[in-house]
């Protein structure tokens, strides 16, 4: 190892913090899946629509945010912001932008879920007397929802991954913290091993839990 | 037997040359034979570092760097770097030295060598004009920001700690950069920098609404130049290096340059008190 | 001093211009490099045994789950520590390209199992050796039908090559951030960058579509 010496013990003593900036990873992630669902329902459903402005104001956000790396919209959630006097947090842009490229992607997911779906059971669920809004809430997007899991799960991992990129905003995450806790001691391949580490664990265990809920969901079905 | 005694005798004297090529060859000898100091600089930093029109490193750091090896009569290769890629920089040998204003803290010291200090600063608090911040303990009640991981990070949160007061009126920046850049675009009140920097911002019409306020109390940031830990040789050169800019009188002329005014004597009298 | 904040100017066009070729530069390689070891450790996975796959996938799995962002310093710092410095631009290339290595593999993998069972024995059974199965039947059947997902990996490839910059790389973001610190101007530079990842990327993946649609029939 050439001439350097590791020190553990600082990284341990670092421990709590770095757990916290893991917390703030998991947290900005989670948002950013549940409004980036939110949204990307919202946009599959405008790609859809036979009307002209939904159908243009979809197109154009999937392609920007499927187009430009995450780094630059993180950046322009805080900079170019900025520059119209609306001052996010370095949270907030990490949000936002994160949201905006899960929505983008899960557009086009939820897109091929809802395709998928065949004619007839919306055909069924109106002749059950359904009104429109029912019919989704309880025949379409349930049913959307299970053929789009194992995407949905990659686009959360996605988003884990990303927020690592708030370290460019001075953001307190998983990645931030390590290089603020770095810059005190300069011990950079110490705290940042131990990242890379907590980074695999936290996204093995999402994808474990995924595994087993995707199991209790849909038993036995797709 | 000959033969082979012959063989063992060459062997070892090749072993022997070797290792003690290893044992001896330091960074200084290094870079005299590459004939280029990789030097590391933050030119997010002036009047210490910064880009001038043409995107070419300037100021008093990168100056340093080029009379560094102007001395070793090599060529130099000046590297931009944040205040976290510092340490990378020199551990991982991309740079052979970095002057880059490095607070010389005792916990950094067990990772990396410091030399004598170049420089002193003082922490400052630069803000908009009639924002009403006149002394430090009213930071409370405005949005603060400062550079990740600077000094001037760990002594406000230390402070604001010891206060009481929290850390959600607080954003953290990658680099005095942006800290600047959210400073003028008025995503925080106020931002802690140091004296020097504030001065020089100061001086640009994009920054005349502003101006600089308390200072961090008690603090003086004093910053030597850092290289690896282990190469002595070569910061024992260094500290000569620093030696030589001051009597020489270059360290006063790249301050009236830099700062375009007389270097003050309490800044000469404190770089020799704390060598 | 000089001045400290200087607009842009025209004279700026060759460094920006640096900037972008910088990008293209690093992600062709990556692209390039990737695939290759890509197709080869595709190739592998889909011929090993269990065992052999699940250490095999492990690493791979090391290399897609930690961020590209700690891969890229931890490189850095460590070929640093063990005293073989390597730039920025090697550094950056080498940890692209096997982190597309590791996307790739998957996606040849997939074409390779699509290739049934079936088709790979008639194969045989036209006399052909398993070499030329290979080459003849597996490699191109199974190659036809991952160009989508090929360019999908691809095209993340190219954004994801602007996070070189966190180890020094002048690519284009990390030139437009010098001259943002020049100019003050976030928005307009910004806006810029963003247009031209868009123009790369945007046809591309125009392109990757068309060639979906057209296989689908």
């Amino acid at each position: 190892m050439g001439d350097y010496e590791f020190h553990w013990l600082i990284v341990y003593q670092a421990l709590p913090q770095m757990l916290n900036g893991a917390f703030v990873t998991l947290h900005v992630a989670v948002f950013s899946m549940l409004l980036g669902i939110a949204f990307g329902v919202l946009l599959a459903l405008g790609k859809m629509s036979k009307y002209r402005m939904p159908n243009i104001i979809a197109t154009a956000w999937v392609e920007i945010a499927r187009n430009t790396p995450a780094l630059f919209q993180i950046y322009m959630a805080y900079f170019g912001l900025g520059a119209f006097g609306i001052h996010l947090s370095p949270y907030m842009a990490v949000l936002c932008a994160l949201t905006f490229v899960n929505s983008g992607y899960l557009t086009e997911t939820f897109r091929g879920g809802f395709q998928a779906i065949p004619r007839t059971q919306y055909v069924a669920s109106w002749s059950l007397g359904m009104k429109k809004v029912q019919s989704y809430r309880y025949i379409i997007l349930p049913q959307m929802f299970r053929r789009v899991y194992y995407p949905m799960t990659n686009q959360f991992i996605w988003s884990i991954l990303m927020s690592s990129l708030g370290i460019l905003v001075g953001m307190g995450e998983l990645s931030g913290e390590t290089q603020r806790l770095q810059s005190l001691s300069f011990r950079t391949l110490e705290f940042f091993i131990v990242a890379a580490i907590m980074y695999y664990v936290i996204t093995k265990l999402v994808l474990f839990s995924a595994d087993i809920m995707s199991r209790r969901l849909f038993k036995g079905e797709i | 037997m000959n033969f082979l005694r012959s063989v063992l005798v060459f062997a070892t004297i090749f072993a022997f040359i070797g290792i003690s090529n290893t044992a001896t060859a330091d960074k200084l000898d290094d870079v005299i034979k590459a004939g280029v100091l990789n030097c590391g600089v933050v030119l997010d930093f002036p009047p210490m570092g910064y880009f001038d029109k043409d995107n070419q490193p300037a100021g008093l750091d990168a100056d340093y760097c080029r009379d560094l090896a102007k001395q070793l009569g090599v060529k130099v290769k000046i590297f931009n770097l944040t205040w976290g890629d510092r340490i990378p920089s020199l551990i991982s040998g991309k740079t052979d030295v970095v002057i880059g204003s490095t607070s010389d803290t005792l916990e950094r010291a067990k990772s990396v060598g410091f030399t004598y200090p170049y420089f002193v600063f003082k922490f400052q608090v630069i803000s908009k004009k009639g924002s009403g911040i006149k002394v430090f303990d009213d930071l409370k009640k405005f949005k603060v920001g400062a550079p990740l991981g600077t000094t001037y990070e760990t002594e406000y949160l230390a402070y604001a700690k010891k206060m009481g007061w929290g850390r959600s009126n607080y954003t953290a920046f990658k680099s005095e950069n942006d800290g600047y850049l959210a400073l003028y675009q008025g995503k925080i009140d106020a931002l802690i920098s140091t004296n020097a920097n504030i001065a020089t911002k100061l001086a640009t019409k994009e920054f005349k609404d502003f101006e600089a306020g308390p200072f961090v109390p008690d603090y003086d940031d004093i910053v030597g130049i850092i290289a690896k830990r282990n190469e002595l040789a070569w910061i024992q050169y260094l500290n000569l290096f620093l030696i030589h800019q001051i009597r020489d009188g270059r360290f006063a002329e790249l301050y009236q340059k830099h700062f375009n005014a007389p270097v003050p004597p309490e800044m000469i009298q404190s770089l020799r008190d704390n060598k | 001093m000089g001045s400290l904040f200087t607009p842009l100017s025209w004279n700026d066009t060759g460094f920006i211009l640096q900037g972008v070729l910088n990008t293209v530069y690093i992600s062709v390689l990556a692209i390039v490099v990737g695939s290759v070891l890509g197709l080869i450790m595709g190739f592998i996975r889909s011929i090993s045994n269990n065992y052999t796959n699940f250490v095999l996938g492990s690493v791979l799995d090391i290399l897609r789950i930690v961020p590209l962002i700690i891969q890229l310093i931890l490189f850095s710092t460590f070929v640093g520590v063990i005293g073989h410095p390597l730039l920025p631009f090697a550094s950056g290339s080498i940890i692209l390209s096997l982190y597309t290595m590791a996307f790739m593999t998957e996606v040849f993998r997939a074409g390779f199992d699509n290739v049934s069972g079936s088709m790979r024995i008639a194969a045989r059974s036209l006399g052909m050796n398993y070499r030329q199965s290979i080459r003849y039947v597996v490699l191109p059947i199974g190659m036809r039908s991952v160009f989508p997902s090929w360019m999908g990996v691809a095209l993340s490839v190219i954004k994801d090559s602007a996070l070189v910059s966190v180890i020094g790389y002048m690519e284009l973001l990390r030139t437009s951030e010098q001259l943002i610190t020049r100019t003050q101007q976030p928005l307009e530079i910004l806006l810029g960058v963003g247009l031209f990842y868009f123009l790369i990327s945007y046809p591309l993946s125009e392109f990757g579509r068309y060639v979906e649609r057209k296989m689908a029939i």
